[in-house]
């Protein structure tokens, strides 16, 4: 496939790369630029572990081609984990949210959209926005570390 | 356990990254040494009082990371916030004391390495004590550890473990180190602290096998055949730029990203050879041999308590029917993948995986190169949940490297995943079973008919047909019965089996649980008061006493809700789990509410216990309400989760979990305990609210979620 420049601004850093332009964000993220804390997990946006904030909103970037999310800003977990961490990340830690931690990222990326959106939601809107996968069964802590990052 | 450090025990010391020293104890009982076991464990103390404890055990949810240094922290006498954990390499060292396997699995880490990892900790401490001792010039008695540091009791002076250890790693090891706490005494033991690996899985440093990184790779994916147990014959064409490799049962394909790599794998061009019949087999054709096999054997008896015909003629009434279970996928969220660099002198591997001994021998096999030639690094599994035993991903990415002659990241789509799985195996079990007037159990007659996972992995542990694994959960069992025969055969078909968190547990807890529901049910009985008066087993009564307390079993559920109950005892722990659920359609149902009492003997990290316990009880709800493999045309009629349904939050009410201690009752597994009753609780939940007995997996009586797209 013939492979062409393309621009993107992660993390607040510009980068290009050169790929074939239909290769999903995804994995121009973690095999391109090394950021592998965004997780491959279906690659058809069934599971939610892909997700990364683009334009400030979580988009699954397993079908988003690099091409789309060029004049983007995009947020990988990465990103979010400045110093300090943001509230969401602490919530997660104070409630020992991971097992495995495989699906976390995109967990932590989508309550972060969530929150923005809806400053103190309830179970049911949580319930409606999170359907993020976690096999590992962390769906309780999750609910709690939302709540707890909602109060913070 | 002192007696086994003063068989033979020596000290190593290195330099250690970041300035710090590496105290290296290691000691082997001669017993075990014998066995070919070697035990051995590190502990780093740097300059800034940090200390590193490695765990032996792989992480892949479960806390091991955590929990193993745990123990050692608590006769080290350390401040739990100055600890950090790693992963110990792989190497015959670090073998299990008691399966004398570096595998983790079965839920042993902590049972087998509790009272080692005390002793561990009592030698480091005893070291830094008589380092103390010699740096002071007085003697050891007038010498005492604190938290993170020895004071001399004479002067009150005080010198820290960071100070120490330089000195305190040349001094020989103690021959009887004194374990200083025991049971009732624990200051660290017992507590729910903080897991360290946990806030590296919230920033995205943390690295699992499919974020290894190593200069020069090459990315790679997989292309299996169509039918289970077909070869290549040949690679007929692969496309431009990339290049494909025949491991034999697959064909590796190289991409300049992965997602590239996928795009190859998919339209390179293979002809198969499939063996003959395997293209038939379905999961139709495999449950009719099953059902020919439990109607007719041949079996092999696996426990024979009594004269069964006998119970049977004196019983007054009697069941006999039949559970059937699906094959079911792992399906971990990180799917297979593996990193390998094969050169002619050296092989090192990076792969999430649960058996680095069986890596090791993997690749010895493959590249023969010697032991000391290979490393195994360790790195973090995203689950692991049995799937990660194997050993079909580790070969292909080592054959790939070796072929391509540079190093290779394999990783498998999501859909190879799915239908390239070693499936739970599908089972069909009959339960013939009487009670007497009162409902006391005459007789308990259960057959198992089910695809041997050991007759594959370890066929020298399975004596005269009897895989222990089929029937563990269906013998051994906590109640009173008159008469008891259980028997197994093995059938045989292409769908590759594996070990499925809780194995044996997982399906005949499920046959368990809901026969004897039936058996209250045929007594007239409440399925509470039935189990209590039935069970045998102090601590199986004291988690069914628990959870009945825990949901107010003794208090009827509003009117349209209904109750079930099973119990469980298996991994040398018990649980109970009661589920209350509602009509949500005229064939599905919304469960509200689950409660689980769990004795697991002395606990380690509760907050861990905890936290298995839910995720236990997420995994068994998944499985039971819809994990199904359907298997057609020798294949696996799965691809990603779009067609597969798994728990999501709005599925999952919220879980209470108690943990009931028997005092001295000794340590219990926990990374498999929380799913086996739940099946059995679910399915006697819909009877109780219906009516309705189902005695088939999965029960698909709550509708899915599938994601929001």
């Amino acid at each position: 496939m013939a492979t062409q420049a393309v621009t993107l601004t992660v993390n607040g850093t510009k980068h290009t790369v050169n790929v074939d332009p239909s290769t999903p964000l995804l994995w121009v993220l973690r095999d391109a630029l090394g950021l592998t804390g965004t997780k491959y997990g279906c690659g058809i946006e069934a599971c939610g572990a892909c997700t990364v904030l683009v334009g400030g909103g979580a988009e699954k970037s397993c079908e988003m081609s690099v091409q789309d999310a060029s004049g983007q800003n995009i947020t990988t977990i990465e990103g979010l984990a400045a110093t300090p961490m943001h509230k969401v990340q602490l919530a997660w830690i104070a409630e020992q949210v991971p097992q495995c931690g495989y699906c976390q990222s995109g967990m932590i990326l989508k309550a972060v959209e969530l929150l923005q959106q809806t400053k103190t939601p309830t179970d049911a809107q949580i319930s409606a926005a999170m359907s993020n996968l976690c096999v590992c069964g962390t769906y309780q802590r999750v609910r709690a570390a939302i709540h707890r990052a909602a109060a913070m | 356990m002192n007696q086994i450090v003063s068989r033979r025990f020596f000290l190593s010391a290195t330099a250690a990254m970041g300035g710090g020293l590496m105290v290296g104890i290691s000691f082997s009982n001669t017993a075990l040494a014998a066995a070919g076991s070697t035990v051995n464990v590190w502990v780093t103390i740097a300059p800034d009082e940090s200390v590193t404890i490695l765990s032996s055990g792989a992480e892949m949810g479960q806390g091991v990371l955590s929990s193993m240094p745990q123990i050692i922290a608590e006769e080290l006498l350390v401040d739990w916030t100055k600890v950090k954990t790693g992963a110990a390499p792989s190497g015959s060292q670090y073998l299990n004391p008691v399966t004398h396997s570096q595998s983790t699995g079965g839920s042993n880490n902590i049972r087998s390495w509790f009272k080692p990892l005390l002793t561990i900790g009592a030698a480091t401490r005893e070291m830094l004590v008589s380092a103390a001792a010699q740096s002071w010039g007085v003697p050891v008695s007038q010498c005492k550890a604190v938290q993170g540091a020895v004071i001399n009791t004479a002067t009150n002076a005080t010198l820290t473990y960071g100070a120490l250890a330089s000195v305190a790693s040349t001094l020989p090891v103690p021959t009887s180190p004194a374990v200083l706490s025991s049971a009732g005494s624990y200051k660290l033991i017992g507590q729910p602290v903080a897991r360290p690996d946990i806030p590296s899985k919230t920033d995205g440093s943390a690295i699992f096998g499919i974020d290894v990184r190593v200069p020069g790779m090459i990315y790679a994916a997989i292309k299996h055949p169509p039918v289970f147990g077909s070869t290549v014959n040949a690679i007929t064409s692969t496309p431009a730029g990339a290049k494909s490799v025949n491991v034999g049962n697959a064909v590796v394909v190289t991409g300049a990203t992965t997602w590239d790599a996928f795009r190859n794998a998919k339209s390179t061009q293979v002809s198969w050879t499939v063996p003959a019949g395997n293209s038939s087999a379905s999961s139709s054709t495999i449950l009719a041999k099953a059902t020919a096999l439990l109607k007719n054997g041949p079996t092999t008896p696996a426990e024979t308590i009594g004269d069964v015909k006998a119970g049977l003629a004196a019983a007054a009434k009697q069941i006999n029917v039949t559970y059937t279970l699906p094959f079911v996928p792992h399906a971990c969220m990180e799917v297979l993948n593996c990193t390998a660099s094969v050169t002619a002198t050296s092989c090192e591997i990076w792969a999430p995986t649960q058996g680095a001994d069986a890596n090791l021998r993997t690749a010895i096999a493959l590249t023969g190169l010697s032991a000391a030639q290979i490393t195994i690094h360790p790195v973090l599994m995203g689950g692991g949940l049995g799937r990660k035993f194997e050993q079909d991903f580790i070969s292909q990415a080592i054959l790939a490297s070796k072929a391509l002659g540079a190093p290779v990241h394999l990783t498998w789509s999501r859909e190879e995943d799915f239908s390239n799985d070693f499936y739970r195996p599908m089972a069909v079990c009959s339960v013939n079973a009487g009670i007497d007037a009162s409902g006391a159990i005459t007789a308990w007659n259960n057959r198992i008919i089910s695809p041997s996972v050991m007759m594959r992995m370890f066929p020298a542990y399975v004596k005269n047909g009897l895989d222990t694994v089929a029937v563990a959960g269906a013998v051994a069992l906590p109640y009173k019965m008159g008469s008891r025969y259980v028997d197994y055969a093995n059938v045989p078909s292409p769908v590759p089996v594996g070990f499925w968190r809780s194995v044996g547990e997982s399906v005949n807890n499920f046959v368990l649980e809901s026969a004897i529901d039936e058996l209250a049910a045929l007594a007239g009985k409440d399925p509470y008061a039935y189990r209590a008066a039935q069970l045998s087993d102090a601590r199986a009564l004291g988690v069914l006493k628990a959870v009945a307390g825990m949901i107010g079993w003794s208090t009827k559920p509003a009117t349209g809700h209904a109750r079930g109950i099973a119990v469980s005892e298996g991994f040398g722990s018990y649980i109970a789990i009661a589920i209350e659920m509602t009509a949500a359609t005229a064939s599905t149902v919304t469960v509200t509410r689950v409660c689980a009492a769990v004795d697991c003997g002395t606990v380690v990290n509760p907050d861990t216990v905890v936290a298995q316990i839910q995720g236990g009880v997420v995994h068994g709800f998944s499985s039971a309400l819809w994990g199904n493999t359907p298997i057609s045309g020798g294949a696996a009629q799965l691809r990603n989760f779009d067609n597969y349904a798994l728990t999501r939050m709005g599925n999952m009410p919220h879980i209470d979990v108690q943990i009931v201690n028997t005092p001295g009752a000794p340590l219990g597994g926990i990374g498999e305990v929380g799913v086996p009753a739940v099946a059995p609780a679910l399915a006697n939940a819909y009877f109780a609210l219906t009516g309705k007995r189902l005695r088939g997996l999965p029960l698909k009586i709550v509708t899915p979620i599938y994601g929001d797209d």
